[in-house]
C-alpha cells in the first residue's frame, strides 16, 4: 500500500544508524517521492546550526561581561597594563577574512564538481587559518612577557578567555577543515555530494564572521 | 497476524545486538528514554534522603540523626549535622533534583522516549548523538556525586553558587567540592546541547507524513520549545561556570571585587540561565498534563492553539525576566521595575493554561486513573505555585519575602510540583515503555497519600515565609522571633518524612509491575496519538509501518466516529473529515 | 496566613503590608475560583454510563476573557507596586542619622560617625551587631560587605537589602516604635551564616541622648 511505500523510502531504521537522512546534502536533487515531508534545510546542517546558535549564545555570555567589565573601568586598558598589537592583529584580521573567502570559492568549486580547485581552496583556507593561529600564538607570547597574565585583574582575564575561546574555535575549525581537506584529496566530494564541505564551510564562516566582532570590541574598543 | 510476522521479521537482526548493545551502548531512543528514568529515579532518592535530614535538622535542631551516626567527622558529629554539611545538604538536594532528576526524567527521559513514537518517525534523528548525551550525562552525575567523597565535603554555596562565597575556597572551605560541582554541570551542559540539537532535528525534520505542527501533541510541543530554550540558555551557564571556575583556579577576578571583578554578574549571567530553566523544567510537565488530561477527559484538549502559544510566548518571554531574582541585589530599582513589569507579563500565559485545562475538563467524561488524578494533582500544585509567584513579582512585597520560607513554598510547589506530572507520565507510559500495566489501586493509594503529604510538607512554608523565617539557615531556633514559629517546622518535617514513605506503594509498584506476567495492550487508554499504534513495548524502529497522519491528538468523542477515540493516524472514510479538522 | 507577619514599625512597612494584603486577597480569589470549579467540573463530569463528552476545541471568546483578566489584573498590581518601589529605593528622604554597616563572615560591623557627622574622623565609633537609633528619625545605613554578600534584614522593618562587596549601598528606614528588633543575615554566606545576627535597638528620644551621652562623653 501508499503507506508502506512512503514508510520503506523515507525512512529506514538502518539509515538513522548510520546518521543518514534523505535529504543529507542540502543542494542535492530533491529525491522522489511525497515532497510534503522532505526538510528543507537537511539534518545535519540543521543540528549544526543549532550547534552554531549555542555558540552564539556561550560567546554572548562572554562578550556580555566584557562590555560590564569595559563599562565600569574608568580607564582602559586599566594603568601599567600593556597595550594590545593592534596593527599587528589588523592584518591578521585580514588574513582571517582572506580565509572567509577561500572558503566560499572552496565551496563554490566543491558546487560545480571541480575537486582540484576544491583542493587548492581548502589548502589555501587552512593554511591562512594556520598563520593566523600562529601569529595569534606569538602576540600570545610576548603578551606574557609584558607581564599580561589572567591574574593581572580582569583587563587580562576577559582579554584571554575572549580571544582564547576564540583561537581554541578556530583550531577546531581547523583541524575539521584539514579533516575535510585530506577527505577531498582523496576524492570523497562530488557535485552531487559535497556535504562534508558545505558543514565545514558553516563553521569556518561562523569562526571568521565571529573575529571581527571580538577584534573591534577587545583591540579596538 | 502476519502485519505482525512481517514487523519482526524485518527488525530481526536488531535483536541479535548482544546484552552491551541493548542495554547499555543503546542507540535506541526508547532503551535511551529508559535509562534516563533509572539515572533519575535513583538520584532522586538520593536528593529525597538529602532533604529528609534537612528537616530532621530544622525540626530538632542539633539533635542526632536517627541512623545516621556511622557517618564520619567532621561531616557529622555522631549523628549530629553541623552546619557546613548542612550547607553541603541543600546545595546538593537542589542540584540533584533540577539537574539530575527533573530534567533526566522530564526531559531525557519522556523527551527521548516520547518524541519519535508521537511524531511517528523510527528514532531520533542522530542515535549516537543521543548514546552520547546519556552516557556523557551519567559522567556528570558521578562527578557530581564524586564530590561528596572529596576532603571538605561537597559545594556549600548553594545550588546558586552566588560569587564571591563560591569563587574563593577560602569563604566556605570548600575546595574541590566546588570545583567537581562546576566541572559536572559544565560536562551536564554538554550532555543537554546533545539533547537538545536532537530533539530540534528530529521534531522539524522526521515527522511523519501528514503530522504538521499544528498536529503534534502538546507534549511535543512542550519538548521542543523546551529543548530551544536549554539550547540557548545552557551556554550562558556554561559561560559563566568557565569563568568561576577561573576566578577559583587560575587566579582571573572575573567575580571578585578586589580584582576589579562584579559580584552581581554572576547573578545576571546565572539568572539568564537560571529563568528559562525553570520552563526547561515546567514545560514538559505542562505537556504531559495536558495530554493525560484531555485523554481521560475524553475531550479535545481545549483551545490547542492558545495552548501551543502560550508556551511559545513563555519561551521569548522567559529571556527577560531573570531580574526578579535580583530586587534586592543592589541592581538599579529602575531595572526592579522593569523585571516586574515583564514578570507580570509571562505570568499571564501560565493563566490561560490553567483556564484552558479548567476548560478541558468541562463537559468531559472524566475517568479517575492514577494518571489522571497525578495530572490534576499538578494543576493544583502549579496553580498554587503559580499564585505565590505574583506575591514576589511585586517588587515592594518581594522586599520582605525574598530569601525567606515563602519563595522556599513557591518553588516547591512549581518544581518539586512537577514529580506529580513526572508520576503521571510513569503511570501514563509505563506499559508503552515496559509492557506492563501498572497497578491501578497501589497508584491510587501512592496519590492520596502524596497529594495529602506534598501539600502538608509545602504549604506551611508560606506560613514560615510570612513570619519572616530566612531560608537556608540551619538552625531557626537561634533567633527569637522565629521561635513562635518552631511548631510549623516540626509540622512540616513530620509531613516531609510521611511524604519519603509515601513513595514506597509507587516504588513497590514500580518494581512489581516491571516482572508482572500480564502483558499490556497496544493501546490501554484508548488515546489518540501515534505512540499508542505502536507495541507495547515497541520494538527497534518503532512502527510497522511509519504512519501517515489525518488530523490532530485530541480527537476525543468526536462525532465522525461510534468510539470516544479516534487515532491521529486512522484514514476515515470520508476524505473531507480530514481537510476539515485543522 | 497574613497572621504569621511580624509586628510592622516603619513608616514604609505599612505600604509593603498593604500591597502584600492586595495580593493575598486577589491570589486568594483565584485560587477558590479555580480550585472551586475544578473541583465541580470533577464530580459533574465524572464518567457515566450512556454519557459522552462535549465535542469542543475550544472558544476564541473565553481565551480573550482569561487573557484579557489577568492582564489588567497584573498590569494593575505592578502600577501599584511602582510607586511604593520608587519611594523605598529610589527617593529616600533626607538623613537624620547616619550610620555605615559593613558586613562580614559572621558578623555586623557598625560604624558610628560621631557628633561631627562625617566618617573617617577621630570621633568614629565603631561597634559589632548592636544599632542604636531613634525613634521617628530617618536612618539612612551606608551598607558594605568586607568578603561575600549578605543580606541586611530588619524583618519588623520590612528591610532587606544585599551588601555587596564593592559597593556602598544606601539603605534607609524611619522606625515608629521604640524597641529591640533582630537583625538577621538573610543571604547565604557561609558556614555561619545562620546565627548571624544583630540587634536594632530603637531609642525613644530621652534613652537615645542618654546612649550618645555615654558614647561620646564631654571632654
Ligand atoms: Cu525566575
Ligand atoms: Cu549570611
Amino acid at each position: 500500500m501508499v503507506r508502506e511505500a512512503v514508510a520503506r523510502r523515507l525512512i529506514e531504521p538502518e539509515v538513522a544508524e548510520e546518521l543518514r537522512t534523505p535529504a543529507l546534502g542540502g543542494g542535492e536533487e530533491p529525491p522522489t517521492g511525497v515532497t510534503s515531508t522532505q526538510p528543507a534545510v537537511s539534518n545535519a546542517r540543521l543540528a549544526l546550526l543549532m550547534f552554531l546558535a549555542a555558540e552564539v549564545m556561550f560567546f554572548a555570555g562572554l562578550i556580555g561581561a566584557f562590555i560590564v567589565f569595559r563599562l565600569a573601568s574608568p580607564a582602559w586598558p586599566p594603568p601599567f597594563q600593556p597595550r594590545l598589537p593592534v596593527g599587528v592583529t589588523a592584518i591578521n584580521t585580514v588574513i582571517l577574512l582572506l580565509s572567509g573567502l577561500t572558503m566560499r570559492l572552496a565551496l563554490m568549486a566543491a558546487r560545480r564538481g571541480k575537486p582540484t580547485r576544491l583542493v587548492q581552496w581548502l589548502s589555501i583556507t587552512a593554511l591562512l587559518g594556520t598563520v593566523f593561529l600562529g601569529i595569534q600564538g606569538y602576540e600570545w607570547l610576548r603578551l606574557i612577557g609584558f607581564g599580561l597574565t589572567l591574574s593581572s585583574g580582569v583587563y587580562g582575564a576577559t582579554f584571554y578567555t575572549l580571544i582564547g575561546c576564540h583561537a581554541v574555535h578556530v583550531f577546531g575549525a581547523a583541524v575539521w577543515l584539514i579533516a575535510v581537506l585530506l577527505q577531498a584529496r582523496r576524492g570523497r566530494f562530488s557535485e552531487r555530494s559535497y556535504a562534508g564541505v558545505q558543514l565545514c564551510a558553516m563553521y569556518w564562516t561562523f569562526v571568521v564572521g565571529l573575529w571581527p566582532v571580538l577584534y573591534g570590541l577587545v583591540y579596538l574598543s | 497476524m502476519s502485519e505482525a510476522a512481517t514487523a519482526h521479521d524485518a527488525h530481526a537482526h536488531h535483536v541479535e545486538l548482544g546484552f552491551w548493545r541493548t542495554y547499555v551502548f543503546s542507540t535506541d531512543h526508547k532503551m535511551i528514554g529508559r535509562q534516563f528514568l533509572f539515572l533519575g529515579l535513583f538520584m532522586l532518592i538520593i536528593g529525597g534522603l538529602l532533604a529528609m535530614m534537612m528537616r530532621w535538622q530544622l525540626a530538632w535542631p542539633e539533635t542526632e540523626i536517627p541512623l545516621m551516626s556511622w557517618v564520619p567527622e567532621p561531616y557529622m558529629y555522631g549523628g549530629i549535622l553541623p552546619p557546613q554539611t548542612y550547607n553541603a545538604f541543600f546545595t546538593m538536594h537542589a542540584t540533584i533534583m533540577i539537574f539530575f532528576v527533573v530534567m533526566p526524567i522530564m526531559v531525557g527521559c519522556f523527551g527521548n522516549f516520547l518524541i519519535p513514537l508521537m511524531i511517528g518517525t523510527r528514532d531520533m534523528a542522530f542515535p549516537k548523538l543521543n548514546l552520547l548525551s546519556f552516557w556523557v550525562g551519567a559522567v556528570s552525575g558521578v562527578v557530581m556525586l564524586s564530590s561528596f567523597f572529596v576532603p571538605g565535603g561537597p559545594a556549600a554555596s548553594g545550588w546558586t553558587a552566588y560569587a564571591p562565597l563560591s569563587a574563593q575556597a577560602a569563604f566556605t572551605g570548600v575546595e574541590w567540592g566546588q570545583h567537581l560541582w562546576i566541572i559536572s554541570l559544565i560536562i551536564l551542559g554538554i550532555s543537554s546541547l546533545m539533547g537538545s540539537i536532537n530533539y530540534i532535528t528530529t521534531i522539524v525534520n522526521m515527522r511523519a507524513p501528514g503530522m504538521t505542527y499544528f498536529r503534534m501533541p502538546l507534549t511535543i510541543w512542550s519538548l521542543f520549545i523546551t529543548a530551544i530554550l536549554l539550547l540557548l540558555a545552557l551556554p550562558v551557564l556554561t559561560t559563566a561556570l568557565a569563568m568561576l571556575l577561573f576566578d577559583r583556579m587560575f587566579g582571573t577576578s572575573f567575580f571578585l571585587s578586589q580584582g576589579g571583578g562584579e559580584p552581581l554578574l554572576w547573578q545576571h549571567l546565572f539568572w539568564f540561565f537560571g529563568h528559562p530553566e525553570v520552563y526547561v523544567l515546567v514545560l514538559p510537565a505542562m505537556g504531559v498534563t495536558s495530554d493525560i488530561l484531555s485523554t481521560f477527559s475524553r475531550k479535545p484538549i481545549f483551545g490547542y492553539h492558545a495552548m501551543a502559544f502560550s508556551m511559545i510566548s513563555i519561551a521569548f518571554l522567559s529571556f527577560t525576566v531573570w531580574g526578579h531574582h535580583m530586587f534586592i541585589s543592589g541592581m538599579n530599582p529602575l531595572l526592579g521595575t522593569a523585571f516586574m513589569m515583564s514578570t507580570m507579563v509571562i505570568a499571564i500565559p501560565s493563566a490561560i493554561k490553567t483556564f484552558n485545562w479548567l476548560g478541558t475538563l468541562w463537559g468531559g467524561s472524566i475517568r479517575f486513573t492514577s494518571p489522571m488524578l497525578f495530572a490534576l494533582g499538578f494543576v493544583s500544585n502549579f496553580l498554587i505555585g503559580g499564585l505565590s509567584g505574583i506575591f514576589m513579582a511585586s517588587t515592594p512585597v518581594d522586599i520582605f519575602i525574598h530569601d525567606t520560607y515563602y519563595i522556599v513554598a513557591h518553588f516547591h510547589y512549581v518544581v518539586a510540583g512537577i514529580i506529580f506530572a513526572l508520576f503521571a507520565a510513569v503511570y501514563y507510559w509505563f506499559p508503552k515503555m515496559f509492557g506492563r500495566m501498572m497497578n491501578e489501586p497501589l497508584g491510587k493509594i501512592h496519590f492520596v497519600l502524596t497529594y495529602i503529604f506534598f501539600n502538608c510538607a509545602f504549604f506551611p512554608m508560606h506560613f514560615l515565609g510570612v513570619g519572616g523565617h530566612m531560608r537556608r539557615i540551619y538552625n531557626p531556633m537561634q533567633y527569637e522571633f522565629l521561635q513562635p514559629l518552631q511548631g510549623i517546622n516540626v509540622f512540616i518535617t513530620v509531613s516531609a518524612f510521611l511524604l519519603g514513605l509515601s513513595q514506597i506503594p509507587f516504588l513497590v509498584n514500580f518494581i512489581g509491575s516491571l516482572f508482572a506476567k500480564k502483558r499490556a495492550e497496544k493501546n490501554p487508554w484508548q488515546a489518540n496519538t501515534l505512540e499508542w499504534t505502536a507495541a507495547s513495548p515497541p520494538p527497534h524502529g518503532n512502527f510497522d509501518a511509519v504512519p501517515v497522519v489525518y488530523r490532530g491528538a485530541y480527537e476525543y468523542s468526536s462525532p465522525e466516529v461510534k468510539e470516544d477515540w479516534l487515532p491521529q493516524d486512522r484514514q476515515l472514510a470520508t476524505t473531507s473529515t480530514a481537510a476539515r479538522l485543522h | 496566613m497574613m497572621s504569621w507577619l511580624p509586628e510592622n514599625v516603619s513608616t514604609f512597612g505599612g505600604e509593603i503590608d498593604y500591597l502584600f494584603y492586595v495580593i493575598y486577597y486577589i491570589t486568594g480569589a483565584a485560587f477558590i475560583l479555580v480550585t472551586v470549579l475544578m473541583i465541580l467540573f470533577l464530580i459533574l463530569y465524572r464518567q457515566r454510563e450512556g454519557r459522552r463528552a462535549t465535542y469542543t476545541h475550544g472558544s476564541t471568546a473565553l481565551e480573550i476573557t482569561w487573557t484579557v483578566i489577568p492582564a489588567i489584573v497584573f498590569v494593575g498590581l505592578s502600577f501599584a507596586s511602582v510607586s511604593s518601589w520608587g519611594k523605598i529605593k529610589s527617593h529616600p528622604p533626607p538623613p537624620d542619622v547616619q550610620l555605615q554597616v559593613t558586613a562580614k563572615q559572621f558578623n555586623w560591623e557598625i560604624l558610628y560617625p560621631g557628633p561631627d557627622g562625617k566618617f573617617g574622623t577621630e570621633d568614629d565609633l565603631q561597634a559589632e551587631n548592636d544599632i542604636y537609633v531613634p525613634v521617628n528619625k530617618v536612618v539612612h545605613v551606608i551598607l558594605k560587605s568586607k568578603d561575600v554578600i549578605h543580606s541586611f534584614f530588619l524583618p519588623h522593618l520590612r528591610v532587606k537589602q544585599d551588601s555587596v562587596p564593592g559597593r556602598d549601598i544606601l539603605v534607609w528606614f524611619q522606625a515608629v516604635k521604640p524597641g529591640k528588633y533582630e537583625l538577621p543575615c538573610a543571604e547565604l554566606c557561609g558556614f555561619g551564616h545562620s546565627g548571624m545576627r544583630g540587634w536594632l535597638h530603637v531609642h525613644t528620644p530621652e534613652e537615645y541622648a542618654k546612649w550618645v551621652e555615654e558614647s561620646w562623653p564631654r571632654k
